[in-house]
């Protein structure tokens, strides 16, 4: 007997994203995605806008743009990296908005978020924690947000180069040089 | 051995082939040497904040739409306005012939309103609605560069070159 030819198997990300599109189970899958994806987004937005109380208006912002715009989501890139983007866009505009409504250039915004850390209860940071913000804010802002998912997150090469479309190669030159400038402004400054 | 006719010098056999590989493991030999870079950066969250996202979320999702008042109640304010507009039109001989159109508008204002609202464009979003292919540098400036000024500013600015976009293809 001839066997039908068998259909590639979906990737659970392929199948979340089809149960996501579809009304009878859009709301399951829906806490579905936030439950794997809310750490991981958090720390991603935390790391841009340093407070708790704005990093959880930013990710709650994420999660739902990403709610509403899923019907336009083609599938061309992977599901979390989508969402990975998404997450940054929406941190780098708050910032830009809260600078906007301060008054503020973005560069004084954040030395002035570094300098609210100190009396910030979810920051558990020592002196060491406050000179590392510091340090990344000399940084230009690609270069942090190499950092931070490469050192901290401990993403692979092959995921921040979906995230932010940027080959390995430029990635790895990128994370290189935001190390040395890190460590000298930590040697510097003692 | 490959030889370079133009200056006598030689490279072993696949040594630019196998380049770019040497060097990242190169980095990242140096990247195992402990750093002072301290291993964990200090941030926290309030007990049991993970557990309240979806819920949080959920919530603003299906919040309502804010409620529409009705205008009905000014409703002869509304009459007497009309009335008072048709009569000062005719006294100031509006010129119903004279349309406004969007080229009206000064630059200035048209500047100043993109400068204000946040349109919520991403660049990548921009990017997809832009066609770039009908824009060239000088359309962006006033002011027309020499090729040796910007090149002094991508040699003096530009750190990571795949920041550029270039297509190589287009520059053989």
């Amino acid at each position: 007997m001839v066997q039908p030819p068998k259909r590639p198997l979906l990737s659970t990300e392929e199948t979340l994203v089809l149960e996501l599109k579809n009304k009878a189970t859009q709301a399951q899958a829906f806490e579905v995605l936030v439950n794997t994806y809310k750490e991981r987004l958090y720390w991603h937005i935390r790391r841009i806008v340093l407070n708790h109380d704005d990093t959880d208006d930013v990710l709650q912002n994420t999660f739902i743009k990403v709610y509403r715009s899923i019907d336009g989501f083609k599938g061309e890139s992977k599901l979390y990296s989508w969402m990975y983007r998404i997450a940054t866009n929406e941190s780098l505009t708050f910032l830009k908005q809260k600078s906007k409504k301060s008054g503020i250039s973005n560069e004084e915004l954040q030395e002035t978020m570094i300098e609210n850390l100190q009396s910030d209860v979810y920051f558990e940071g020592d002196e060491i924690q406050l000179k590392l913000q510091k340090a990344l804010n000399t940084l230009p802002e690609k270069q942090k947000l190499v950092f931070n998912m490469k050192y901290f997150q401990e993403m692979k090469y092959e995921e921040i180069s979906e995230v932010l479309e940027t080959s390995v190669g430029g990635l790895k030159a990128s994370y290189h040089l935001a190390v040395k400038k890190i460590e000298s402004y930590l040697t510097d400054s003692d | 051995m490959k030889k370079n006719h133009k200056n006598k010098f030689k490279t072993p056999e696949g040594y630019f082939e196998g380049f770019n590989e040497r060097l990242f493991q190169h980095l990242e030999e140096e990247h195992s040497i402990p750093s002072i870079i301290p291993k964990a950066d200090g941030f926290n969250v309030p007990e049991g904040y993970f557990d309240s996202v979806y819920g949080a979320v959920v919530k603003k999702v299906q919040e309502k739409p804010v409620k529409v008042i009705s205008l009905k109640t000014y409703r002869p304010f509304y009459y007497a306005a009309a009335v008072l507009a048709i009569l000062l039109a005719l006294r100031l001989g509006w010129d119903q012939n004279q349309e406004i159109n969007f080229e009206d508008l000064a630059s200035a204002d048209i500047e100043a309103y993109l400068e204000d609202s946040d349109l919520g464009l991403s660049s990548y979003e921009i990017a997809e609605v832009v066609n770039l292919e009908d824009i060239s540098l000088a359309d962006m400036t006033e002011k027309s560069f020499e090729d040796e000024t910007i090149l002094e500013y991508l040699d003096e600015n530009v750190e990571d070159l795949d920041d550029l976009d270039l297509n190589y293809e287009e520059l053989e």
